[in-house]
């Protein structure tokens, strides 16, 4: 009895021990965001010796950031940009995701071979084409624009599949047995058993849609429909940027992210699967 | 209850948003077709440095006053502004009025894409086109047209590292220095050990450092035809040799400057002295060490010729060819290019601006600095036996490509100066082949 | 499960059974919204760019001139490419492996319940949203040769990202570090769905916490693990952000670090040669596509659906 209590705390203090190791290296570079966003401009990008700490500890790139850009407004593009996008995503992933998992039909696996193929191809190839493709509709400079490349996602078709496929069979035979047609057995039995899934394609679709500059730079041309990301970018000068006030902004705009992960990982419950039937 | 019916706001609320078109008051975002820009409204200008926004939109916002038409800024970055452009020539839509770049302006004008400028600037009083610096017309014009009427020039000139001057007790760079003077002080001015250096030069720097140096010593980067390389030239490979006893004596490692960009360097107080653009200027202010501790001086001249040389660049202010206002368009080019706007600009002190005459405005935009080292460089020189010349940016249909591999293939040399001349024949020959195989 | 396969691949002539036309009319019914989105954003454009492949493309998709497999050709002589496609398969060789031992034990250690938990799994998924700028900056002062905080902690004159036989491992670390938030997210939705009991039954048998792992977790996360391989190979061949800014172009050992999209970008942006551009992505395609079907196909091996 005693051994295994104090085997417990050893692995308990052990594994602490590695997770704060692993967090450090993953906060150094948002710590130093947040202490260069602090800085004077030469501080920012002094070499020698390297500044870690600002001598005096400035607001003003906070102050000045916040003044120039709509912060506002940016947040509410990018929610909103999130918002589509995970919806879309995942309505349609959970949708093709459960029939190319659970059923068996003509033409499936070709039609899952092309949604593999599509997560294959570099992304850049896709720019100007879609830009061509809204312009010509006439949405340009719209949040549906914004949306547009995000309606449907290759990847999240493949990571839905996956988790339905890792669904026991027994359930579906026992829904079947109970009268239940396909569509109630997947609204009603299979899909919600996949949910951390679901989440976890939020959570990713909410990150790139988040992280997606490129593409809301080409396609709107209004500074009132930019989301966060593209407007970072245009911080950025030719030769040299404001780091500062660059770190300012992107602190500033980290905050809706840290929020949406947090309600979203809440969903990420304690566990405890229920997957009922099993054992 | 409650919930749901928040919930149920929210969605028809999310709903509506999606096709709500961007902007504010004043304009319409035009129904897809190919044509560039809006037809009523508000005209697209679109710019991508940052830093020039405040002006531009001040300028704009005059224009506004005196026309009454609208103008809508788009800020972008450099990357996405050459794919946005791209894009909108291939189809889309194009903004209706937006900078031309060296590098590009040739084969946006050979595909048409550029709107034709010679009716309008015959009938304009206020556009003459000899009253701006040719180096920068030059760069917009084909087939005996124009594309696009010059915003503003650059110059390279020495900056150099007071705090460290003073240090070592060694007087300031001026107009009189030559390259060699230049060496020399470097050499005073340079402790390995202490990770100290006297001058910087990156194999990207080429038109900011090295190409400046070949023109000055006789050389050149590219024959007058725009057809043939100068980097087997005699007096090429003489400016590349004295490149390589900077890199051997002065310089900090290669992979250090590599790393860390020479502008960075020098702001860090680690290099005494740089040649760079008056294009850094606004970030040389911005930085309170060099506003505190650097100045500048004319680039140096060489002893044997008596050539100072310095390449100059400079945007232009284009439309779209396909604009449905081109009347407006050029109302607005015509603008940003008059005399009273070009002062203006030099004013707010970004650039100096092509118009002859109004760099005046320029200098006294900082008493930081002592901006005559680039001033003085477009005007007749002071010092006696000595020329100032202003070199074209060597472009070609499309420079880009072999300029980044001007910069790939010579990176050994840098490493190894030993192997500067023979990189740099090799290169010419390369250099040929790139410039022949050119689609036109 | 089995048997209803068989059912649908009999080469006999029998009319479907209305299970199976119900799930044809459900299957497809399901997937038309993916698969016309996917169809009608993405089709066009990768069939163009594979026709592309095979011009001497004008500016602005104007004057195309078909070559036949003259880029090709070219390619096949280019050994930048060649060094490049051996850079891409170098970077994913370490980049996947690491990132996903790391992000399971990370993942296993934070789907327990503990102090600091949701802590912790935010901390490990900041650097998924922090700038790609101040990324970039830590990384290269980390990095630098001569000022960097690594050779001066430990007093090393390491040149770390110009060295060009090292460089490329460097390069990968960061990437091992970017990635192992999006990998440890995905390994914990996947550990939700292993029922509890399955553990409780193994504490009571007296197993340690790492035989529970190598028994139960593994082979019941293997769904998972499979899914965070393909895309995570995938993502790999395809790096191009992380070296497009933490590597400046005069970087003398960019040569041995350039990834295909790196030179893809190169030419189709930079250059303004699509074709040639367009040739470049076809080989990466390819070599992907090689790839997966060698994943897929070894699926059956190891991977455990129920």
């Amino acid at each position: 009895m005693h051994s295994m209590e104090t085997r417990r705390k050893v692995e308990r203090v052990v594994v602490h021990v590695v997770l704060i190791f692993f967090s450090i290296i993953m906060l150094i570079p948002f710590i130093w965001m947040l202490l260069t966003a602090f800085k004077s401009v030469s501080e920012a990008t002094q070499i020698d010796p390297f500044v870690i700490f600002p001598t005096v500890w400035t607001s003003d790139a906070f102050a000045k950031v916040w003044n120039n850009m709509n912060f506002l407004l940016l947040y509410k593009n990018t929610l909103l940009l999130i918002f589509w996008r995970v919806v879309c995503a995942v309505l349609t992933a959970t949708l093709a995701g459960y029939a190319f998992g659970r059923l068996e039909f003509r033409g499936k696996n070709f039609m899952f071979s092309l949604v593999l193929f599509q997560m294959m191809i570099p992304a850049q190839i896709f720019i100007i084409p879609q830009y061509l493709m809204v312009s010509k509709i006439g949405m340009t400079n719209t949040i549906f624009a914004l949306v547009f490349p995000g309606i449907v996602t290759a990847f999240g078709t493949f990571l839905l599949k996956t988790a339905y496929m890792g669904l026991p069979v027994s359930l579906e035979e026992a829904a079947r047995l109970d009268g239940c047609n396909i569509f109630q057995s997947f609204l009603f039995i299979m899909s919600p058993l996949t949910r951390s899934s679901m989440v976890a394609l939020g959570i990713f679709t909410a990150v790139f849609a988040y992280k997606d500059l490129m593409w809301p730079l080409v396609v709107n041309s209004s500074a009132n429909m930019m989301p966060l990301s593209a407007a970072l970018a245009t911080m950025q000068g030719q030769y040299q940027s404001n780091y500062p006030q660059l770190m300012a902004a992107s602190a500033i705009a980290c905050v809706p992210m840290i929020v949406l992960y947090l309600l979203f990982q809440k969903q990420f419950i304690e566990g405890i699967a229920t997957s009922g039937g099993k054992l | 209850m409650k919930k749901r019916l928040i919930s149920a706001l929210l969605v028809s609320a999310m709903c509506l948003s999606l096709t709500a078109c961007g902007g504010g008051g004043g304009e319409s975002s035009d129904g897809g077709s190919s044509g560039g820009g809006s037809s009523s409204g508000a005209l697209r200008v679109a710019i991508w440095d940052n830093n020039q926004q405040p002006g531009i939109q001040e300028i704009c916002d005059l224009f506004t006053e005196e026309t009454g038409i609208e103008v809508q800024v788009e800020v972008k970055e450099w990357d996405s502004y050459w794919t946005l452009l791209e894009a909108g020539a291939s189809g889309g839509d194009m903004p209706d009025v937006f900078w031309m770049h060296a590098n590009n302006s040739q084969i946006y004008m050979n595909n048409d894409m550029l709107l034709k400028l010679d009716d309008y600037i015959d009938k304009s009083d206020k556009i003459d086109m000899s009253k701006y610096l040719p180096q920068v017309t030059a760069l917009y014009t084909y087939d005996d047209s124009y594309y696009a009427i010059p915003k503003d020039y650059d110059t390279i000139a020495l900056w150099y590292n007071k705090t460290m001057f003073d240090d070592a007790q060694m007087e300031y760079p001026n107009e009189n220095w030559t390259w060699d003077d230049l060496y020399d002080a470097a050499v005073k001015l340079t402790d390995k050990d202490a990770k100290k250096y006297g001058y910087a030069l990156n194999v990207t720097n080429d038109q900011d450092s090295y190409w400046n140096m070949i023109y000055s010593k006789g050389g050149h980067v590219l024959s007058e035809d725009h057809k043939e390389s100068g980097y087997d030239d005699p007096n090429t490979l003489k400016a590349m040799d004295f490149v390589g006893k900077l890199l051997s004596d002065v310089c900090p490692p290669a992979s250090v400057m590599a790393e860390t960009q020479t502008d960075v360097l020098f702001e860090s107080g680690t290099v005494a002295m740089i040649t760079q653009g008056s294009w850094m200027v606004p970030a040389f202010k911005q930085n309170e060490y060099t506003a505190e501790n650097c100045d500048v001086a004319m680039i140096p001249y060489d002893a044997e010729t008596g050539i100072r040389a310095s390449i100059c660049n400079g945007l232009g202010w284009a439309a779209a060819a396909n604009t449905k206002r081109p009347d407006d368009c050029w109302k607005l080019i015509e603008w940003f290019g008059s005399e009273e706007m070009q002062i203006k600009q030099a004013e707010l002190g970004v650039t100096m601006s092509a118009y002859e005459g109004t760099s005046d405005a320029w200098a006294s935009n900082t008493d930081l600095f002592d901006l005559t080292g680039h001033l003085a460089m477009a005007e007749e020189s002071t010092v006696e036996g000595v020329e100032n010349m202003i070199v074209e940016y060597p472009f070609t249909y499309n420079a880009v490509k072999w300029t980044s591999q001007c910069q790939k293939d010579l990176v050994p040399a840098w490493d190894d100066p030993t192997q500067m001349e023979d990189k740099c024949k090799e290169f010419a020959k390369t250099m040929n082949d790139i410039i022949a195989s050119e689609s036109k | 499960m089995t048997n209803s396969k068989s059912e649908a691949k009999a080469p006999a002539k029998h009319k479907m059974t209305t299970w199976e036309k119900n799930q044809l009319f459900w299957g497809w019914l399901f997937i038309i919204p993916t698969m016309a989105g996917l169809i009608i954003l993405n089709l066009y454009p990768i069939v163009n760019t594979i026709y592309q492949s095979m011009c001497k493309t004008g500016d602005f998709g104007r004057g195309n001139v078909f070559v036949g497999f003259e880029n090709f050709s070219r390619m096949f002589a280019d050994s930048e490419v060649w060094q490049a496609l051996l850079n891409t398969i170098k970077y994913a060789i370490i980049e996947v492996p690491f990132s996903i031992c790391f992000a399971l034990v990370l993942a296993v250690l934070l789907n327990r319940k503990m102090v600091g938990r949701s802590a912790y799994r935010a901390i490990f998924f900041l650097p998924m949203i922090v700038a790609p700028a101040a990324v970039a900056m830590v990384w290269r002062w980390l990095y630098n040769s001569q000022f960097g905080l690594l050779n001066n902690l430990f007093g090393l004159k390491v040149e770390w990202i110009s060295n060009p036989k090292i460089a490329w491992i460097s390069i990968a670390v960061i990437g091992v570090w970017s990635i192992l938030g999006y990998n440890i997210v995905l390994f914990i939705s996947g550990l939700q769905e292993i029922p509890h009991d399955y553990y409780e039954a193994a504490d009571i048998d007296g197993a340690s916490g790492i035989q529970a792992f190598f028994n139960i977790t593994v082979p019941l996360l293997s769904p998972t693990i499979f899914f965070v391989l393909i895309t995570r190979v995938i993502g790999a061949l395809q790096v191009f952000d992380l070296i497009y800014m933490v590597m400046d172009q005069s970087n003398k050992a960019l040569p041995k670090v350039e990834s295909l999209v790196y030179l893809f970008y190169r030419e189709s942006f930079d250059f303004g040669d699509k074709g040639y551009g367009s040739t470049i992505v076809v080989l990466l395609l390819a070599v992907i596509l090689v790839v997966t079907v060698f994943q897929m196909i070894g699926q059956k091996k190891w991977v455990h659906y129920e």
